[in-house]
């Protein structure tokens, strides 16, 4: 589904990531985790086109989109739900949705009633401006917003940032359930120990390249691992 | 009498520059009189009757808005915003010079596009200019045309969007430099509407003519509240009236100091505007 081949990504003189290649088969969920700074989320916005890579080529559906708009790709199939959410907080959170059915304008009245069946507490919501929502909401928000979209990868970085304990495992349980219904997905996590648990396979970025991968099982039962990221 | 004659001047003025202010950027004031040039040239020179003149005007402002942005701005989308500012300026002088070039610095006499008469109230003790009220008239139209594009249309939204967030409105699928580009076709449309009714409430046309426009506009845009429709028209109206009242009550020469400290009051007290919103981003 998605091929990242020696990807080189520099922001100026620094160069971010290092030749970096991963693999996400249809209806897999792959975990990529590392510290702050390792380079996840530059995967990310070079893989949705926010970044370009100066070598090697980004493979989606067997179509070449290292060089193709950011825009495009949301056509393509691809969903990205940034890093810190980033909802248009002045607008309402029905306004946000129909934002992400952009590419998808049959799609609007039926999306909408997806996501608030998804998200029963964004209904409640729906005519608040999303700026005045809790984070665990603006999570769902931006998820939900993803989903207008109707993708067939969905690409989450952090979901659970900063959310509460209960809120983070509802997130991931979301998450499984997109997963169920046939979304393929690309999941950053810094909560590797959650990641894991659901990760089909997990790449380990380590200041740019990627130093493990394997199967979630086998990264979570990893001695180097669980001493760097699962806390012993 | 007085007074209310001055309060419907004030808000006539503000009208116009809540016109300017709805959909703001740096250079528009010069494009505002580039707008009233076109429209004065068309009707001293080519006879064109004066309404098909604003039609043309606003062509022209169109194109240009849209020349402007894609050469001067969108090369800069990534630099800072001391870049953008900065080249906003050189593009302000850029207009001037060019207008000083091609039609000299004596000024022009701008002919009225109203073809109405003033309406004599109270045994003609109130005169209220046709002029004003056309210009208050046009303002709620455009406010409103406004308001409904941007809440119901889908790239009024998607312009909000935009100017909320850029990778964001990109991860939608919205093309962002076509609705930018649109952004600053409709804003320059409306700076030769602005211009045009400026230049018929006070005729002298000279390169600078829109400068002090841009600017008073801008700090009615920062007084209403950046960003929002309701909070320009609010600003503006309420600067035009500080400014006539300074002017009648005050002093003439202080009158554009009032103005500008009352940006700067409304920018200790209330750095959003009156109508503006803060809203916390949460993390």
């Amino acid at each position: 589904m998605l091929k990242v081949d020696d990807i080189n990504v520099y922001y100026g003189n620094i160069h971010a990531l290092k030749g970096i290649s991963l693999e996400v088969h249809p209806d897999e969920i792959v975990a990529l985790i590392g510290a702050n700074g390792a380079g996840k989320s530059t995967t990310l916005k070079t893989i949705s086109g926010l970044m370009r890579t100066k070598t090697g080529s980004i493979t989606l559906m067997d179509e070449d989109i290292s060089h193709t708009d950011a825009h495009k790709l949301v056509a393509k199939g691809l969903a990205h739900v940034p890093e810190g959410r980033r909802v248009f907080l002045q607008m309402t959170v029905q306004e946000n949705l129909e934002m992400g059915a952009y590419t998808q304008p049959g799609y609007v009245k039926e999306g909408i009633n997806d996501v608030f069946e998804r998200f029963p507490r964004l209904k409640h919501r729906r005519n608040q401006i999303a700026g005045t929502l809790s984070g665990g909401e603006q999570q769902m928000l931006a998820m939900g917003r993803a989903l207008m979209s109707k993708p067939k990868l969905l690409m989450l970085d952090e979901p659970s940032m900063g959310l509460a304990p209960i809120l983070v495992q509802q997130i991931f349980d979301i998450i499984k359930e997109l997963h169920d219904a046939g979304t393929t997905i690309l999941l950053v996590e810094q909560n590797a120990e959650m990641a894991l648990q659901i990760a089909d396979r997990a790449y380990v970025l380590e200041s740019g390249r990627i130093t493990v991968s394997g199967t979630g099982k086998e990264l979570a039962q990893s001695d180097s691992i669980k001493k760097a990221y699962l806390g012993g | 009498m007085t007074f209310i004659s001055n309060l419907i001047n004030g808000i006539s003025l503000g009208s116009i520059y809540a016109i300017i202010a709805l959909m703001l950027n740096f250079a528009h004031g010069d494009v505002i009189m580039i707008g009233a040039y076109v429209s004065y040239i068309c009707t001293t020179s080519a006879g064109i009757p004066p309404i098909l003149s604003v039609v043309i005007a606003m062509a022209v402002c169109t194109v240009l808005g849209i020349l402007i942005e894609g050469l001067a701005y969108r090369p800069l989308r990534k630099a800072t915003s001391l870049a953008v500012l900065i080249t906003a300026i050189g593009v302000s002088y850029f207009l001037q010079n060019s207008a000083l070039l091609i039609w000299g610095s004596n000024p022009k006499t701008f002919s009225s596009i109203v073809p109405f008469d003033s309406i004599a109230l109270f045994e003609g003790k109130l005169i209220i200019t046709a002029e004003s009220i056309v210009t208050v008239a046009v303002c709620i139209v455009i406010m409103i045309g406004l308001t409904l594009f941007t809440k119901n249309g889908k790239m009024g939204k998607a312009m909000r969007a935009v100017s909320e967030d850029k990778d964001a409105a990109q991860l939608m699928g919205i093309n962002t430099n076509s609705t930018i580009s649109l952004t600053f076709a409709i804003g320059s449309a409306l700076a030769a509407v602005a211009g045009v009714l400026l230049c018929s409430a006070y005729p002298v046309l000279i390169p600078t003519t829109g400068s002090m426009p841009g600017i008073k506009a801008f700090t009615a845009a920062v007084f209403g509240g950046i960003g929002s429709i309701p909070g320009a028209m609010l600003g503006g109206i309420l600067l035009g009236i500080i400014e006539i009242f300074g002017k009648s009550y005050i002093s003439t020469e202080l009158s554009d100091a009032i103005v500008f400290a009352v940006l700067i009051i409304v920018l200790l007290v209330k750095p959003t505007g009156l109508l503006g919103k803060k809203i916390n981003e949460k993390v």
